[in-house]
């Protein structure tokens, strides 16, 4: 194997590849990244088998070949590598030497032959804005639980309604909700992305302006854009029937300002207890929206926000963390925040953004 | 050959063939779905695998395969997500043998305690037993039930410990919770309502504690004794009382001991606990006990033979918490062996949980008497007739006949030689006075306490 690339390509190609490297695998060749050359481009290829990746990079090819090199290597070396523009890289017994117009570097390899291959994914396919898909999987995911007891709410939901793809998370404590609207029509049964690989996904693919392809197939699903091809494991389970838990008719609506209540949140911060617990009032005909946290060591604190009000009077407990979570998702000035009764689930949502739902479920002391 | 014998040879065999790490990496967790007509399917957890398996394996698996089974043409893998143990279950209809259910005893699933009112739903009057020891409480518990805060307001409930007061007055709310769904109920125990108005003191928001238990239409109040002492929390409880007593709100105290001797209880609580209704329990005689077992046994379906179910009620005396404690060990131990047991087993099992008998050093209660007014113990022993010696002699004396079944000439030996008929005609003393003097009562029920 003998080629020439450029290294910024390189450089880029490598910070995605080698997240995905597996690690304290048995197999130690998982650990590694795949440089195949061949036709005018080189691959680079990794895997820890829940997830694949394979980024294609145009390369000056004058010698095919295929190496394998530890991923944690490759990155440190060249997030530092500086020099110019093209770099060499040569297959010398067995191990790849890299040039640059400054260094001389030999890298030992792996013994190739038990890298595993990447699932090509063969199935239904459609294209969606990557911006727009990436945008959809960002909004939920920080919902969904982090452990891996329950895979069905350890992964992010996707499924089409109408000419709408939904992205839903949860790990029943809270629960968001995104919309995206897509041109066509689409119609497959719901998937199931496990958490870390949605982490991952978002990574790769975030920033880059192009039409994402998704195929999926039983077990597994596939996302490509351009240089890129990504496969994840698709989780076998069926998603919580979330949709009864959303009240439907609230009994108090408030519509008050983010930033408003984004302050008086992170005063509680600093006042609430070790559960992160704040007690929501909301008094329509007094006026008041009420925000309340104490800790018995540091103190208390009640702040009261202004905005309009309609309907019963309620009292709830819950955790600010977790109302602290949506605002990454809801860009707009204001909050559309509705409650059901005492100690009931709270609904939160943008004004004039029908798009995107956020429920958290109360606190019982 | 099965399916699973098929496997793990080859798989000892391909062990051989690779790595160690490739060997655990891709075969772990595979295993044969089903054969069809030559082809074996085999289970694999992802595509990663499947797709390996197929690129780089496939050979050898079916080089390997053939070797321990001629007739097999083929290898198929699929992604299957079972455990392989429920497969060889439904498929070859092997019996795995299931594991002794021996939690029967406890349904934890929907035991869970109501927020609203803190009742336990476990207790209701389904599963309580109404005897000689009971039944005045259970037909005031059904006055209440039916008209509550009319009739017996304060209810107070005393009784051992173990002897079904928190069930009564928690089965009591239940009901109440049934048949008059307005109605707010509130079960608390004593500590509870401390550390509540510890804690409102504490956040210096008294009237929060005043307005959460004044909004109630039924309070139920378990261990009322841990009061005594508590000064503030009484003068709480005493105002709490008036206002839910006037507006014909039901009260429910337990306690284990009558309210005139809870010690360090205020009197006007005294008094005011003592209103209404006041019942004792007591515990179980021999045919209740037997009626607790059997309704016991027939709520875990076991099958108990009838002279067992005596010997139990004949051993096991007094509370019935242990009581149940001990029927659980028996049960328990009869669904590991699978078959009811003989009675001796039964005996063996249950010859810790039996309570030695009272037994008394006749001394000692003495001693406690002539503490109790304020004598030398010594003069209880004298031939001496001053009045308020005689009174606290035969108050011993009494004691002892009645309550520890001595017999007269052993007292009369032991307190000072004296003849059995001095003891016969102390013991009818006190016995007749005590039904014209109360303070006589209160005395003895003192003295009582305190060697308890």
């Amino acid at each position: 194997m003998k080629i020439e690339c450029s290294i910024d390509k390189i450089k880029k190609a490598l910070v995605s590849v080698e997240r995905i490297t597996g690690k304290n695998l048995t197999l130690p060749v998982l650990g590694s990244v795949l440089w195949v050359a061949s036709g005018k481009t080189l691959k680079l290829r990794a895997t820890n088998l829940n997830i694949g990746i394979e980024i294609e990079i145009p390369a000056k090819i004058e010698a095919e070949g295929t190496v394998a090199v530890r991923g944690d290597i490759l990155s440190s070396l060249f997030s530092i590598l500086q020099g110019d523009l093209m770099v060499k890289f040569e297959l010398i017994n067995g191990n790849l030497s890299v040039k640059t117009n400054t260094s001389t570097i030999l890298l030992k390899s792996i013994s190739h032959e038990d890298f595993p291959t990447i699932p090509m994914v063969e199935g239904e396919s459609f294209n969606i804005s990557n911006s727009k898909f990436i945008d959809g999987i960002k909004s939920v995911y920080y919902s969904a639980s982090i452990s891996e007891i329950k895979p069905e709410i350890g992964s992010v939901y996707i499924y089409p309604e109408d000419d709408m793809l939904v992205f839903v998370s949860t790990d029943s404590f809270r629960l968001a909700e995104k919309k995206i609207k897509i041109k066509q029509k689409l119609s497959f049964e719901g998937i199931l992305i496990p958490f870390k690989n949605v982490v991952e996904i978002i990574k790769v693919f975030d920033g880059i302006e192009d039409d994402l392809k998704i195929t999926l197939q039983k077990n597994q699903i596939s996302f490509s854009i351009e240089n890129i091809y990504l496969t994840s494991r698709v989780v076998d389970g069926s998603f919580p029937d979330y949709k009864q838990i959303i009240p439907k008719n609230p009994t108090t609506k408030t519509v008050v300002l983010k930033q408003d209540f984004i302050s008086s949140l992170k005063i509680s911060n600093i006042f609430s207890d070790k559960f992160n617990q704040i007690v929501l009032t909301v008094k329509p005909h007094d006026k008041i929206f009420e925000i309340k946290s104490n800790n018995a060591d540091v103190g208390e604190n009640t702040t009261i926000i202004s905005g309009a009000l309609s309907g019963e009077d309620v009292s709830a407990n819950f955790n600010y963390k977790y109302i602290l979570d949506c605002f990454q998702s809801i860009s707009g000035d204001s909050l559309d925040i509705e409650l059901n009764g005492n100690n009931k689930p709270m609904t939160i949502r943008g004004i004039g953004d029908s798009s995107f739902m956020y429920l958290v479920m109360p606190m019982n002391r | 050959m099965e399916k699973k014998e098929l496997w793990d040879k080859c798989l000892s065999e391909i062990e051989l063939n690779i790595s160690k790490a490739n060997f655990t990496t891709w075969f772990k967790n595979t295993y044969i779905i089903k054969e069809d007509s030559g082809v074996i399917h085999v289970g694999v957890p992802n595509e990663f695998v499947k797709d390996w398996l197929y690129n780089k394996f496939h050979k050898l698996i079916l080089k390997t395969l053939i070797g321990n089974d001629e007739t097999i043409r083929g290898v198929e893998y699929s992604i299957h997500k079972h455990d392989p143990k429920n497969e060889n279950k439904t498929d070859e209809g092997v019996v795995v043998k299931k594991a002794i259910n021996i939690t029967k005893e406890l349904p934890l699933n929907d035991l869970y305690l109501n927020k609203e009112d803190n009742l336990n739903p476990k207790y209701n009057f389904n599963s309580f037993v109404v005897g000689p020891f009971n039944e005045l409480a259970y037909a005031v518990a059904q006055a209440i039930i039916s008209n509550p805060g009319q009739n017996y307001n304060p209810f107070f409930i005393y009784g051992g410990t173990g002897l079904g007061k928190t069930h009564i007055i928690q089965a009591i709310g239940n009901t109440i919770k049934i048949n008059h769904p307005l109605k707010k109920i509130y079960y608390v125990s004593l500590e509870r309502f401390t550390i509540d108005y510890i804690n409102s003191i504490q956040n210096k928001n008294p009237n929060s504690f005043k307005e959460k238990y004044r909004k109630y239409d039924v309070i139920i109040m378990d261990d009322i004794q841990f009061i005594s002492g508590k000064d503030k929390t009484q003068e709480e409880l005493f105002h709490l009382f008036n206002t839910l007593y006037e507006s014909n709100k039901q009260i429910i105290f337990s306690s284990d001991k009558h309210p005139n001797f809870i010690q360090g209880l205020e009197e006007r609580l005294q008094s005011r606990f003592a209103s209404g209704m006041t019942v004792q329990i007591v515990e179980p005689d021999y045919e209740s006990r037997v009626a607790i077992i059997k309704a016991k046994f027939e709520s875990t379906n076991c099958i108990i033979e009838p002279e067992i179910v005596s010997s139990l009620a004949e051993s096991l005396e007094g509370n019935i918490r242990e009581l149940e404690g001990s029927l659980n060990t028996v049960i328990c131990q009869s669904q590991l062996k699978n078959r009811s047991l003989t009675l001796a087993e039964v005996k063996l099992l249950i010859k810790n949980n039996i309570r030695p008998k009272k037994t008394v050093a006749i001394k000692d209660i003495v001693k406690i008497v002539a503490d109790y007014y304020g004598l030398a113990e010594e003069v209880i022993y004298e031939k001496t007739r001053r009045k308020e010696i005689v009174r606290a002699r035969q108050v011993a004396m009494y004691l002892l006949r009645e309550d520890f079944n001595i017999s007269y000439p052993l007292i009369g030996q032991k307190l000072g030689d004296r003849d059995h008929t001095t003891v016969i005609h102390s013991h009818l003393k006190i016995k007749v006075d005590l039904k014209t003097d109360p303070s006589l009562l209160q005395e003895i029920e003192k003295i009582r306490i305190m060697f308890k």
